[in-house]
């Protein structure tokens, strides 16, 4: 007894400071989620409503039921819900996740984006679609989703963003493998990070998974319609087994036919849904040049291994 | 009336009494309301009052008197996975037809799901509930509210655990949204049916490495198609007004908006019939293709008694 009362305070002062580092998601040790919320009064117009709802790691299937997956598959922390009101009757839902890393984040966000919402200047990267809006900072994804497309509701969407983005403080670039994808003619809102199957079949399917267990992967449409995938296994020779099963997957399956071109550099297939593709191989990584005319897909090929 | 019900509360009110003994007539009850139109007629109501469009769709698939007898029990299921536009059944779809089977003489009417309050409030889909007096049942997520039922002809899941209270109806009316998937890549009536079935069995359609090994990933699917063995809605009224093609199941997503309602009991041919709505292949799709395989329908448009007009 004496003793729990001797070392007492000091164990609840260790509790206290674990439970700070545990729920840091700003700057390691300082924040928590609720904190990084924008506080009423801090967005005119714009005030809390009700009581912000937060999911922690495999919670996640409890919020999104049936889509949490994809989450867990970039690296998924915790997410807190708080929605918003403004003056003309008009919701804002805020849902700011915390993912593992800022690559995670980043990928998220690319998963989430169209490639055709308005760019806005804000964190690493903002855009704006009919009626949400999608922003990623550091290890930060905020989703914020109004329930029409009117002016009040995009004012609104584009002051909460604003607010909560002052709010995360931490930055980060791209992830390196983005610059795998060749800058000429590409289109960058078109970009994907993947870090796994679920998110690669959502963009391009292969229809088997043999081969495909890469460490990161990116994905890039270009102007004149062909798409490059550059798929990262970590090392040449995981690279090697894993083209060495995708390619006898390819060869026996009946998705894949391989056609003749010719003056062709590389073997071409037709995917089945009329786009060539070809396969190319180059230290750690497989790249994939798909596209509707062959001579674009093999200059792209080329052009990704130079 | 909304009722939350736990495992105490469904034992009280008698409802559990005595299901093991109902439960085979039950499911045969249910899965054999054999529809009085051929099988893979699909009635496509067009319109931008999707109310009306889903009276459309239902009065061109046969009428609601072919599928619900006056007298019936029935338990309809929605989607109410979020409030995200373009996520959930719309409210006037479930209005529509709560209003039509009140028409032909239902006796009873229910919403069944276990997911929670709030998600019925938000989607507005309480709200028709409370305005038209129907019952809105929800289950804890309590397994001893599901009972086990064998999947004799199940290929990777062998046995079901379906919501208790299903039981107590005669008729089923099936009723989703139609959307985008990041796992399946589409959801419609056949992956709906996961709304009656425990969350707990439903995890178990997702095997350990279910995202990496091959077989794994078509254990996904080939669960939902199993599933579908045993459970057999009467009828499946099919939102594909406005609906997310990109971010689903949750959203927020791109909106796609047909202003179509799809109706009718093939839930094979409906999936398809919505799936080519945005440009995907039925075949590509690894559920529609097996349960097609499986003899659960048609997924061949070309086969299907296509019915689609506005309502006027």
């Amino acid at each position: 007894m004496s003793e729990i009362r001797r070392w007492g305070p000091a164990l609840a002062l260790a509790a206290v400071l674990l439970a700070g580092a545990w729920t840091a998601p700003g700057r390691e040790g300082q924040d928590t989620l609720r904190s990084l919320l924008p506080a009423d009064g801090t967005i005119p117009g714009w005030s809390k409503d009700g009581d912000p709802q937060e999911f922690v790691g495999e919670d996640l299937y409890t919020y999104i039921d049936g889509g949490a997956e994809i989450y867990q598959e970039y690296g998924f922390r915790r997410v807190i819900v708080q929605d918003y009101n403004g003056a003309a009757g008009r919701s804002v839902s805020l849902e700011l996740f915390e993912m593992a890393t800022p690559a995670a984040a980043y990928g998220m966000y690319t998963f989430k984006r169209s490639g055709q919402g308005r760019i806005v200047p804000l964190g690493s990267g903002a855009e704006l679609e009919d009626y949400y809006l999608n922003l990623w900072k550091g290890r930060f994804l905020a989703t914020l989703t109004g329930f029409d497309a009117t002016p009040p509701t995009i004012e609104g969407l584009l002051a909460v963003a604003a607010a909560v983005e002052k709010n995360l403080r931490d930055g980060a670039g791209v992830p390196g493998l983005v610059a795998a994808l060749p800058g000429e003619g590409l289109k960058p809102q078109s970009v994907k990070y993947l870090r796994g199957l679920l998110g690669l079949n959502n963009v391009y399917p292969f229809y088997t998974a043999r081969g495909l267990a890469f460490a990161e992967a990116v994905k890039g449409d270009y102007e004149d319609g062909a798409s490059l995938i550059a798929l990262d296994y970590g090392s040449a020779e995981a690279r090697a087994k894993a083209w060495a099963e995708l390619e006898t997957s390819i060869k026996s399956g009946d998705r894949f036919k391989k056609t003749e071109v010719r003056g062709a550099s590389l073997p071409l297939y037709l995917d089945g849904r009329g786009r060539y593709a070809a396969f190319v191989e180059a230290g750690s990584r497989l790249f994939v040049a798909l596209g509707p005319v062959p001579e674009a897909v093999l200059g792209l090929a080329a052009l990704a291994v130079r | 009336m909304t009722r939350t019900i736990g495992r105490r509360d469904f034992i009280k009110t008698g409802a559990g009494a005595g299901l093991t003994l109902a439960l085979g007539k039950a499911l045969a009850g249910a899965s054999s309301a054999a529809p009085l139109t051929k099988p893979s007629v699909v009635g496509v109501g067009i319109g931008e009052d999707y109310g009306k469009a889903a009276g459309k769709a239902i009065a061109l698939a046969g009428g609601m008197k072919a599928f619900v007898p006056k007298g019936a029990k029935v338990a309809l299921l929605a989607n109410v996975q979020s409030r995200h536009p373009g996520t959930h059944t719309k409210p006037e779809v479930l209005r529509t037809v709560i209003g039509l089977c009140k028409k032909v003489g239902a006796q009873r009417i229910d919403c069944l799901s276990w997911q929670p309050v709030k998600q019925w409030e938000d989607t507005g889909l309480k709200a028709v509930c409370d305005a038209e007096g129907v019952g809105l049942r929800l289950f804890e997520k309590d397994e001893t509210l599901f009972k086990p039922v064998p999947i004799p002809k199940g290929v990777a899941l062998k046995e079901a655990r379906i919501l208790a209270a299903y039981f107590e109806y005669d008729r089923l009316i099936n009723m989703p949204i139609t959307k985008d998937h990041a796992g399946n890549k589409f959801t419609g009536s056949l992956k709906n049916l996961m709304g009656l079935n425990s969350p707990e069995n439903n995890r178990t359609f997702h095997k350990p490495n279910w995202k990496t090994d091959p077989d794994d990933i078509a254990h996904l699917d080939q669960s939902i198609v199993d599933l579908n063995q045993v459970v057999k809605p009467s009828l499946n009224v099919v939102d594909a007004t406005e609906f997310i093609v990109s971010n689903g199941p949750f959203g927020p997503g791109q909106i796609f908006t047909p202003q179509k309602v799809v109706v009718g009991t093939d839930r094979v041919a409906i999936d398809s019939y919505c799936a080519s709505l945005w440009g995907l292949k039925p075949a590509d799709i690894v559920q529609i293709k097996k349960a097609s395989e499986q003899g659960l329908g048609l997924i061949d448009l070309d086969k299907v008694t296509l019915k689609e007009d506005y309502y006027y």
